[in-house]
């Protein structure tokens, strides 16, 4: 069975081994793939950036400034944005979808936690 | 053809005289030391801004004559519209006094409906505004948009600031409102009140002036197009005249590029920035560029989607560089022709097709 081909969840890491604000990259699923914990919730994602290869494991989580109907800053998505730290590309962590364009995207991940493991399987 | 870019000039800003309270008339006869001038360059073409034989026969400047301009122009390449633009009058938004430049504005866009526009079905007319009294441009929009020969608001890349700028959306936002295009063409860089035409100052000659003609049509562009202006004002048309336009792959692709990067700077621009441009801009040709190998300018142009509806052909008629259709149409891909000699202006002006078979003579 290749849980790579089925969909089917495979254990990456030790529950305490990703901690609040941790980050890991782990070999799973036939890929590389970043972990991160943003405040006790899991979020699972290609490693590289689909623009220049950036290493999306060291990118920021913040929020962002959302999109406006006129000239003005509304923050919003706190926790949930990621910026990749090469040339600054976001996307959403859970969506893995660029904020610039919905039809770019990094790869996502679904993360469970299970009997003390953190699995990963493919959307 | 349809060219979108035609000086029509007076001889002497007197003529304006019959359309100006008596006020201002004082100051085109008596101000100053003997009369007003309207800022002008303080470039100087060795051998003159003009091409060599378009004086009027019975005296005057080029482009002062209409007989002269339909023998040179209009039928000598069967045109099927012309788009006035003036000249000099497109300083008057760097006049410091701006109950003066819009007088002048007010008066020479009666002075072309007047004069000019009757004597042919061809000519149609920009309207000209002081960007600096944007209540005052807003209001002759609305006045001025009502006469049929206008197809566009004419501005100068020249200005106290880009135009993505707050202070002038009013501007475009009456344009749009009234369903004309707005024109941003080269010139008042630099003159009167106007910052300097570029990043490095006041080039000292008039070839670098020129060769850096597109500069200030550059940073407008972009201040616009993070301005969000046009995906607020979707109907907002915006024509960037006498600029060239092989600079406008580099700047795209540069803009693109950033905003992806960047878009939380500017959070109300929400469309990649070359598909705005590709919707609601679009660029004459003139001064097209002249690479040694013209293959190279057809590959860099054809390098940017949907660049054959994006150009509209210009002759820059009575200019010492003037592009004449034939050159044009070889320097392009040949497949483009139709769109870029004419279609693309019809549509963009919503002129109604003219058989140029039967123009009048």
């Amino acid at each position: 069975v290749n849980p790579a081909a089925t969909g089917e969840s495979v254990r990456v890491l030790r529950e305490h081994e990703l901690p609040p604000g941790g980050r890991r990259v782990v070999h799973a699923l036939e890929s590389t793939v970043a972990l991160v914990n943003v405040g006790g919730r899991i979020f699972a994602f290609a490693e590289r950036c689909p623009h220049a290869g950036g290493p999306l494991v060291h990118g920021r989580v913040s929020g962002a400034p959302l999109p406006t109907e006129r000239e003005e800053y509304v923050w919003g998505r706190e926790g949930r944005v990621l910026t990749c730290p090469w040339h600054g590309w976001q996307f959403d962590l859970e969506s893995g979808r660029a904020l610039f364009d919905s039809r770019v995207a990094v790869a996502t991940y679904q993360v469970h936690v299970r009997d003390g493991w953190i699995e990963v399987s493919r959307r | 053809m349809i060219d979108c870019d035609v000086h029509h000039n007076f001889t002497s800003i007197k003529e304006l005289s019959p359309w100006l309270e008596p006020t201002w008339r004082q100051y085109l006869d008596r101000g100053g030391y003997s009369g007003y001038s309207l800022p002008n360059y303080p470039w100087v073409h060795p051998s003159g801004f003009l091409m060599g034989d378009a004086a009027p026969p019975n005296g005057g400047i080029a482009g002062s004559d209409y007989d002269t301009m339909r023998s040179q122009l209009l039928d000598r390449w069967n045109a099927e519209y012309v788009v006035l633009n003036g000249e000099d009058i497109l300083n008057v938004s760097c006049i410091p006094n701006h109950h003066f430049g819009r007088a002048l504005a007010r008066a020479y866009n009666r002075w072309t409906l007047e004069t000019w526009l009757p004597q042919d079905d061809r000519l149609r007319a920009s309207m000209v505004v002081d960007v600096e009294d944007p209540d005052g441009a807003v209001a002759d929009i609305r006045e001025f948009a009502q006469h049929p020969g206008v197809v566009q608001v004419l501005l100068p890349t020249g200005a106290r600031r880009a135009y993505g700028d707050p202070f002038y959306h009013p501007v475009f936002e009456a344009a749009a409102e009234a369903g004309l295009p707005v024109a941003m063409h080269a010139g008042a860089d630099g003159l009167g009140t106007n910052p300097p035409p570029t990043g490095a100052g006041y080039p000292r000659f008039y070839i670098e002036y020129h060769t850096l003609i597109c500069s200030g049509a550059m940073a407008h562009l972009v201040s616009l197009l993070c301005s969000g202006l046009f995906e607020r004002v979707p109907d907002l048309r915006l024509a960037v005249v006498e600029t060239g336009v092989a600079w406008l792959p580099g700047v795209l692709w540069r803009l693109d590029a950033n905003w992806k990067a960047l878009r939380a700077e500017v959070p109300w621009v929400k469309t990649l920035p070359s598909e705005t441009v590709q919707r609601q801009v679009r660029f004459t040709t003139q001064p097209l560029e002249q690479p040694a190998n013209g293959t190279n300018l057809r590959k860099l142009l054809s390098a940017v989607d949907g660049m054959e509806n994006m150009l509209m052909f210009a002759t820059d008629y009575p200019h010492w560089d003037v592009d004449v259709a034939t050159l044009v149409e070889r320097r392009l891909p040949p497949e483009w022709s139709s769109k870029v000699m004419g279609e693309n202006a019809r549509s963009f002006y919503g002129l109604p097709v003219r058989d140029t078979e039967k123009a009048p003579a």
